[in-house]
């Protein structure tokens, strides 16, 4: 079975280039949200095992999100790709339960290492 | 598009679509980042990053694009120019004169503050910021911007004045709005980065093979 994956960021073109760059052999079903509320909604219906997260979104960033899914408890993995480097907002992520923290502009082999290194891809 | 609809109407864009407002959007959400970073850093105070606002503008709808310090009494900015790649703007960096204070006190000013203070604490952050988000900008599309001086565009002035003052008379701008905050602070300040309509076309063309 596929590992339900969903991207989220509000924006179409980030989203497509977070897909690009997923590793090629990975068997995941891909959800899309355009902010936090469309996000957490889709982890409620099983569609986020693992969540990659933009912060910086309108309606309910990346924070509130995490913050929710500490709240609520919900069964998923969050990997942070954002345009914040501010440090203070790597420190705020990783102590929101974020497993990692990953710069944009997003590098496909950063991504890929990263999901190795959490055993969520083993390609 | 928030504030298109805060305002209650809906700008027309003829040739600004979706996708390359969309992309536009990304890549200055990128670029500004690096430009938060460094004033995080310069002053110890956590950023609140913006939400780029993108939109293509006649002159007289400016000062819609300024939405953050659009209600502020009286405004301090400064302006700076660039150009490279066929590619030119203006960059506009605008403070409501209340941030000030608080600017002061994070940049550990004690004394009075004078004009003269003001004016370089608005030119030390128009210098990180400006110049981080057009070189942020510029490596993502594989381009290279010269920037001109600094300079200062009025002091306690409203925004009307300062739009008048703003020497460039292009008639319709690509503009690329971003509010900063510091969070727990009292500082308001937008960076407005301003592209010719030619450059339009220019920067179409410098992102094309990124929404293939």
């Amino acid at each position: 079975m596929s590992l339900p994956l969903l991207i989220v960021d509000d924006s179409s073109f980030a989203r497509k280039q977070v897909i690009r760059a997923l590793p090629k052999e990975w068997e995941v079903e891909v959800s899309q949200a355009g902010n936090g509320e469309e996000a957490i909604a889709l982890i409620e219906q099983g569609k986020g095992e693992v969540v990659l997260l933009d912060l910086t979104m309108p309606v309910m960033d990346g924070f509130a999100v995490l913050e929710e899914i500490r709240a609520k408890d919900l069964p998923a993995i969050v990997i942070v790709i954002s345009g914040d480097i501010q440090p203070e907002a790597e420190a705020r992520v990783m102590k929101l339960g974020a497993v990692a923290f990953i710069k944009k502009p997003l590098e496909p082999a950063v991504l890929s290492q990263v999901l190795r290194d959490f055993g969520i891809y083993s390609g | 598009m928030a504030f298109t609809q805060a305002k209650g109407r809906i700008l027309t864009d003829e040739v600004l679509d979706e996708e390359l407002r969309d992309c536009f959007q990304e890549l200055s959400n990128v670029a500004v980042g690096r430009a938060a970073d460094l004033l995080a850093r310069l002053l110890n105070n956590f950023v609140i990053m913006p939400i780029p606002v993108v939109n293509l503008l006649e002159r007289s709808e400016l000062s819609m694009a300024l939405s953050s310090v659009q209600d502020a009494q009286s405004v301090s900015a400064v302006c700076q120019g660039f150009t490279g790649s066929k590619i030119a703007g203006e960059a506009l960096l605008i403070f409501n004169d209340a941030s000030f204070t608080d600017m002061a006190e994070l940049t550990h000013f004690k004394g009075e503050i004078t004009e003269q203070i003001e004016l370089e604490l608005l030119m030390d952050i128009a210098n990180i910021l400006i110049g981080a988000c057009l070189k942020g900008l510029a490596e993502q599309i594989d381009v290279s911007f010269s920037q001109g001086q600094p300079y200062l565009l009025g002091q306690h002035i409203n925004i009307d004045e300062l739009l008048n003052k703003n020497g460039a008379s292009w008639k319709r701008l690509l503009t690329i709005e971003l509010p900063y905050r510091l969070e727990g602070r009292a500082v308001n300040c937008d960076l407005l980065l301003l592209f010719t309509e030619d450059s339009l076309n220019v920067l179409r063309d410098k992102v094309s093979y990124l929404l293939e």
